[in-house]
């Protein structure tokens, strides 16, 4: 029988099914439960510099600590950031200009993560259509125009190692296999890249989320997960005509796509999939907004997680950073960055 | 002041001597809406069966209108103005409509286009929109229920008892029902109904009576509850008996395995709805649910004994491969093996011996040594297995009816694990077995998951999943709604996610 799924599904539809999350995806309340360490618009973007956590907040940088320095204010909105060994501060802004020290490298449409290595550094483009802003229209147009590409630091040259990725949104750099490891967003997946170029191929697939930012931690890896896969929203990907009407006719936010942060209109789409039963809203209902953060360990298998569920306030975690023994994880749709002791209300 | 309908006093029926009703003191007064709640074996259907005529009361009176009263069976109830309505409904479904609710009161002969005229009548006097030419196989549960429940009310029926009226039913029709149990309860009808639904009971009862093995625990105005003391009053037993006395820590629990089973929005009709969820090798996963929460139907998908919508009916892998049983044998030849929880029924040939029975499992998985009967190879298997389940019994050649519950199910169990699985699902494992077996059937699924195997216990007694399990999926309307450790699990935790 199921030889002729495959065929059948021609006519009666293929299956929209979603990865369950549990093994060490179990949902728990560990993000809820962790400690508010900053509240800021839309954090996100961490990194380290001179041994200080940083953080982006729109156009500005600034230190995570009592007083919120500033560390620069940029033209644009940073879309992401990394700090090489030295200390040179790389950041990517929305309109596509990337600044390395004091070095400008133009070309980019939507830089959406950073990673150094040497004198390398490694830049993920999201789309060749839309900026980083517009992530969920890249997604309703089922684009994968992104791509993955080296810099060389010094000289400022670039060049493409992979292309075609279905929405690249994070990048960390795997000394010991000469790869790279790309969050490819609309696949679901983490795909690995040879550091001399190639074909992108799967590394872990499934995943009952969007990846977004991945970065290195002691045992393995931190990947951030920013909303949730939703039948609702899978079915509307299926389906073009549909699509299209919304884009043309619908206000974005209140399309039928994941977001961020959790509703605050009542005109935005079955958020709680219609399960709040006597005031309650239940943690289990589908929605679009979510909140994950996993370990990986080496051979990138989720090892624990760390949820805000249906029902939680800290969503649309976009960057996670290890730090100290702790994780530091911010929430850009629920406006907090929030540190969880690691292991802590983990699965 | 209100008057009582119906008045039990000091209830007791007993099945082979063991109360499923002790003592029970019971009022429903005119034109109200009493719920009737409690865990799955409670005694909530037997009580109401008494009330109807159903089953006989060991012990203790009824007093229907003041008056004492013992119905024969359910027609002299009926006859005297009690219904019930099952939830299998008891209509014929090769007759009609209008057939099914003049049921009985057939004349010499009979013209079909007047019953068919009165019926519509009758039904438009309900606001049920039922045809009443349909024939009664072709509706669906919430006709069903408009059809049962019309019969009801057209023997003038001034008590109406509901047993889990809206398990099977959409939202839509949970809306209409209640519409009409507020119509009944206008005109004065008298309601009883059973649910597992708190909210339901909580909105819509005027009191509220809970019952706990057997045993009447709270009654009151549904004003008085909440959720929380209902819960408690449910499942506030005291956990005795050393089998469930073990206190789990996190070091008790054994680490997941590889990924055996991953199941994929899986939905069956009303029954399974977008279920997900994994199963682990070297981990005991129990599955807790309410009767009607689809746990069984969904692991019998898993088996093949049920198929899966053929329609976005989602996706199941077994190891790693995509599969979509059409018949069990596939399954078990793939090392899927379900334990069912009515062995009488599914489980083993009765009039067969125990050899025989241990031996139709590796014959059925076609793992036997040679493709003609060897009795020397049964006698093989029979042994091993008799000996590691530590089935009593006199010879191998006794027949299996003829063994006690524990040693019946020892052998449903062996007869599953001749077959070399992968996963085993047991289901219900220790409904109806003694004590002393329920420990040594426990410590076999222990020991199961000790050599790695993938093991699935559905139960639906509170204290066994939680002792038993190294994880808890509890299901609630079709689908698995919370994962919860048993480190962290109270039974008023499970049972909030199983209801609520």
């Amino acid at each position: 029988m199921s030889l002729l799924d495959p065929i059948l599904d021609l006519f009666r539809g293929k299956a929209v099914t979603i990865p369950p999350m549990d093994g060490a995806l179990k949902p728990n309340t560990a993000l809820d439960d962790g400690e508010v360490v900053a509240a800021a618009l839309a954090p996100d973007n961490l990194a380290v510099l001179r041994g200080v956590p940083i953080y982006s907040s729109h156009r500005e940088i600034r230190q995570l600590g009592y007083d919120h320095a500033v560390v620069g204010t940029c033209p644009a909105d940073v879309s992401a950031i990394a700090v090489a060994e030295d200390g040179t501060l790389a950041v990517g802004l929305e309109d596509g200009s990337l600044k390395i020290g004091d070095r400008m490298v133009e070309g980019f449409n939507g830089i959406t993560a950073l990673a150094f290595q040497g004198n390398n550094l490694y830049v993920t483009n999201g789309s060749d259509h839309f900026r980083p802003s517009q992530w969920v229209s890249d997604l309703m147009h089922r684009n994968a125009s992104g791509s993955v590409w080296e810099v060389d630091v010094k000289g400022g040259q670039r060049r493409k190692l992979a292309g075609g990725l279905a929405y690249a949104n994070g990048v960390v750099v795997d000394a010991a296999n000469n790869r790279l490891i790309v969050s490819e967003s609309w696949r679901h997946r983490l795909s690995a890249v040879p550091l001399a170029g190639g074909n992108a191929t799967e590394v872990l697939g499934r995943l009952p989320a969007y990846p977004g930012r991945i970065t290195s931690a002691p045992r393995g890896y931190l990947l951030a997960l920013f909303a949730p896969l939703n039948r609702l929203v899978e079915f509307v990907l299926q389906e073009p005509q549909y699509r299209a009407d919304m884009m043309r006719e619908i206000d974005s936010r209140f399309w039928i796509a994941p977001t961020l942060s959790p509703p605050h209109s009542f005109l935005e789409p079955l958020q709680n999939g219609g399960v709040r039963s006597m005031g309650v809203h239940k943690p289990w209902s589908p929605s679009r907004s979510y909140g994950l953060v996993a370990t990986l360990d080496n051979a990138l298998q989720p090892m624990t997680s760390y949820h805000s569920r249906a029902n939680g306030r800290f969503h649309g975690v976009t960057s996670a950073l290890a730090v100290d023994g702790a994780i530091l994880a911010t929430s850009k749709g629920g406006n907090h960055i929030i540190s969880v002791q690691a292991g802590e209300g983990a699965s | 002041m209100m008057q009582p309908v119906i008045e039990l006093r000091k209830m007791t029926k007993a099945y082979r001597g063991v109360p499923a009703v002790k003592d029970v003191d019971f009022t429903l007064m005119k034109g109200e809406v009493h719920a009737l709640l409690g865990e799955n074996g409670a005694g909530k259907s037997t009580l109401t069966k008494i009330m109807a005529g159903v089953v006989e009361a060991t012990s203790g009176e009824i007093l229907h209108n003041g008056q004492k009263v013992a119905f024969a069976n359910p027609h002299e109830a009926l006859q005297n103005g009690i219904a019930m309505v099952f939830q299998e409904t008891s209509l014929v479904p090769s007759m009609t409509v209008a057939q099914n609710i003049y049921l009985g009161e057939e004349r010499f002969l009979n013209r079909l286009r007047g019953i068919y005229i009165a019926a519509q009548q009758f039904l438009q006097s309900l606001n049920f929109s039922v045809d009443p030419t349909a024939s009664v196989s072709a509706l669906g549960a919430a006709k069903r229920q408009m059809v049962e429940i019309a019969r009801a009310v057209h023997h003038k029926a001034d008590v109406i008892i509901f047993d889990e009226p809206t398990a099977t039913l959409t939202p839509e029709e949970k809306r209409h029902f209640f519409a009409l149990m507020k119509r009944l309860k206008a005109s004065g009808v008298s309601i009883v109904f059973i649910t597992h639904a708190l909210e339901e009971a909580l909105a819509h009862a005027d009191r509220i009576s809970i019952l706990r093995d057997g045993e009447l625990i709270e009654t009151g105005p549904a004003a008085d509850f909440d959720r929380n003391m209902v819960v408690r009053a449910m499942v506030g037993r005291a956990l005795t008996g050393e089998i469930y006395n073990r206190r789990r820590e996190a070091s008790d629990l054994r680490k997941r395995g590889r990924q055996i089973l991953s199941v994929r929005d899986v939905s069956m009709g009303n029954m399974v709805r977008n279920n997900s969820f994994s199963i682990f090798e070297g981990q005991i996963t129990g599955v807790f649910g309410l009767v009607g929460s689809g746990r069984t139907e969904t692991f019998k998908i898993v088996s093949g004994i049920y198929k899966r919508d053929f329609l976005r009916g989602g996706e199941i892998e077994f190891d790693g491969r995509p599969v979509r049983y059409n018949v069990p044998v596939h399954a078990v030849r793939d090392g899927i093996v379900y334990v069912t929880e009515d062995r009488k029924l599914e489980g083993f040939f009765e009039t067969m011996s125990i050899a025989e029975n241990f031996y139709s499992g590796p014959l059925a998985a076609d793992l036997t040594r040679s493709s003609v009967i060897s009795f020397a190879e049964m006698r093989e298997i029979s042994a091993e297995w008799s000996r590691r389940l530590g089935v009593k019994a006199i010879n191998d050649n006794a027949r299996v009816v003829e063994l006690s519950g524990g040693n019946q199910q020892k052998v449903v169990i062996g007869k599953g694990l001749a077959q070399r699985p992968k996963l085993v699902i047991f289901d219900e494992p220790t409904r109806g077995v003694d004590v002393g077996a329920i420990a040594e059937i426990h410590r076999f699924i222990n020991q199961l998951a000790d050599e790695g195997l993938a093991v699935v216990v559905i139960s639906s007694y509170l204290p066994e999943v939680m002792n038993l399990s190294d994880r808890i999926l509890v299901c609630r309307q079709g689908r698995v709604v919370e994962e919860i450790s048993p480190v962290e699990a109270t039974e008023e935790k499970i049972m909030f996610a199983a209801v609520h």
